[in-house]
């Protein structure tokens, strides 16, 4: 099919009813696709443009569905994957962090040389340092527990939130922490999709995927029935080619020369 | 043979679940149809019908035979209905999704009721708890809200699903009579 002809398919909508798009999706994205699939198919009838509308938009349901079900797990996986982080990051990943508060906490007491100073002393476990600063910390009402878990908490989010937006650094660490700790991601998907809260609607999270994984079958049903349907036209439209060519050559015979013919034509 | 006191349980049965029964209801199932006229045949409106005629013509030729243009009306009138249940699913999820305060039923009963209990125990000068005022002011949004949507609206969507797939099986088996009757017409040709 040329270039010509698919746009001519694609700016054809009027039989088949607009774009079925939702809001914020691309329509260019739907057109060439659209485009695509006719040039692949090449229709030879409009029955032919009939079953490519249904592929395409039964197509784009699917995809839509598909990218709503892994944004659904990947949302719903932050919570899980956070609690995981808070209690299994080692004390390393998250000891720059504390000492960061510390010495913020300390200046408040001390000068701001002499609170990094001990704050990084106390951070590496230096027993002098830590006696220090837990006697600044009770003249302060404050707790050293509470500063490395609030440190831990922090971390465990930062880290979250790096995973999520696909950082590699963050990736890789994470991946550390679950074999470390001898888990693997999936049972954090299965934490996060056996949760009841529901994304926020009335329904848990395993009647929501339920139901979006129930459409994607339907839709995917469909797509190859047309699909199949597309198939057995085209099985017939090459039979009756077929049959065509046979009756077409049929009715040309070869006439061969007679002995004498040859002769006189020689 | 059936008994004659199972004939008599099976009519009183019959008589028992014959639709609703108040005037409530009687009124209600009298709007059914109505409610998104996807039952409607298309031949009930004229613009429909006359969409129907343009797309059997393109189906086949003004000069084909009489069986032939009929299964292209079979077609255009089971893909004009396609159309018209994807439409109405269309624009099912497209109203939802692009109303800003979308909020599913469920949870709004749900929000109404902490309000109430909230405004019951503690005193009208304080403020509203933290945890409690950010509920009441969540809104699903992105993925969630579509999620949201879909569950939300399984009912009506099953109720659309029903009708698209009898239109398209309707279409199936019309596109393949409609090609049988053109092999059969090559073949006797």
């Amino acid at each position: 099919m040329s270039k010509v002809s698919i746009l001519a398919a694609v700016s054809d909508h009027s039989l088949f009813g607009p774009p079925p798009l939702l809001e914020g999706e691309d329509a260019a994205a739907y057109d060439e696709l659209y485009g695509r699939v006719c040039a692949a198919v090449k229709p030879v009838d409009i029955i032919d443009e009939i079953y490519i509308a249904d592929v395409v938009t039964l197509e784009r349901e699917i995809l839509r569905l598909r990218r709503l079900k892994l944004s659904l797990i990947k949302a719903s996986l932050h919570g899980p994957l956070q609690n995981f982080l808070t209690e299994a990051l080692d004390y390393r990943e998250y000891r720059q962090g504390f000492e960061q508060n510390l010495a913020e906490i300390l200046q408040t007491r001390l000068s701001q040389e002499q609170a990094r100073e001990l704050a990084h002393r106390c951070a590496r476990s230096e027993q002098d340092a830590v006696k220090k600063v837990e006697i600044v910390l009770q003249a302060a009402g404050l707790k050293m527990n509470r500063i490395l878990d609030q440190a831990l908490a922090d971390r465990a989010k930062a880290l979250t939130q790096e995973y999520q937006r696909g950082e590699p650094r963050a990736i890789k660490q994470v991946t550390k922490v679950l074999a470390s700790s001898g888990r693997t991601m999936d049972d954090l998907i299965a934490i996060a999709v056996n949760d009841k809260t529901g994304f926020g609607s009335d329904h848990d999270h395993l009647t929501i995927l339920e139901r979006i994984d129930h459409l994607i079958t339907v839709a995917e049903t469909r797509r190859n029935v047309t699909l199949r349907e597309i198939e057995r036209r085209r099985t017939r439209f090459g039979e009756a080619l077929r049959r065509q060519v046979q009756e077409v050559e049929g009715e040309f015979k070869v006439i061969e020369k007679t002995p004498a013919e040859a002769k006189s034509a020689a | 043979m059936t008994s004659e006191r199972k004939i008599r349980a099976n009519r009183a049965n019959a008589r028992a679940s014959t639709g609703p029964k108040t005037a409530r209801g009687r009124s209600r199932a009298a709007r059914n149809a109505l409610r998104h006229a996807l039952s409607l045949p298309v031949y009930s409106d004229p613009a429909l019908s006359e969409e129907v005629e343009t797309l059997a013509q393109k189906i086949v030729a003004t000069d084909a035979n009489a069986e032939k243009q009929e299964l292209a009306r079979r077609i255009a009138e089971a893909q004009i209905d396609l159309r018209r249940v994807r439409h109405a699913r269309h624009q099912l999820l497209s109203q939802a999704l692009s109303d800003p305060d979308y909020e599913s039923e469920a949870m709004l009963g749900k929000k109404a009721a902490l309000a109430i209990r909230c405004l019951r125990r503690i005193d009208a000068s304080m403020p509203m708890p933290e945890d409690a005022m950010e509920f009441l002011s969540s809104k699903p949004e992105g993925p969630y809200k579509l999620a949201t949507i879909l569950t939300d609206k399984t009912r009506q969507l099953l109720a659309l699903d029903r009708y698209e797939r009898r239109a398209l099986s309707r279409r199936k088996f019309a596109i393949r009579a409609l090609d049988a009757a053109c092999s059969a017409q090559r073949t006797g040709a």
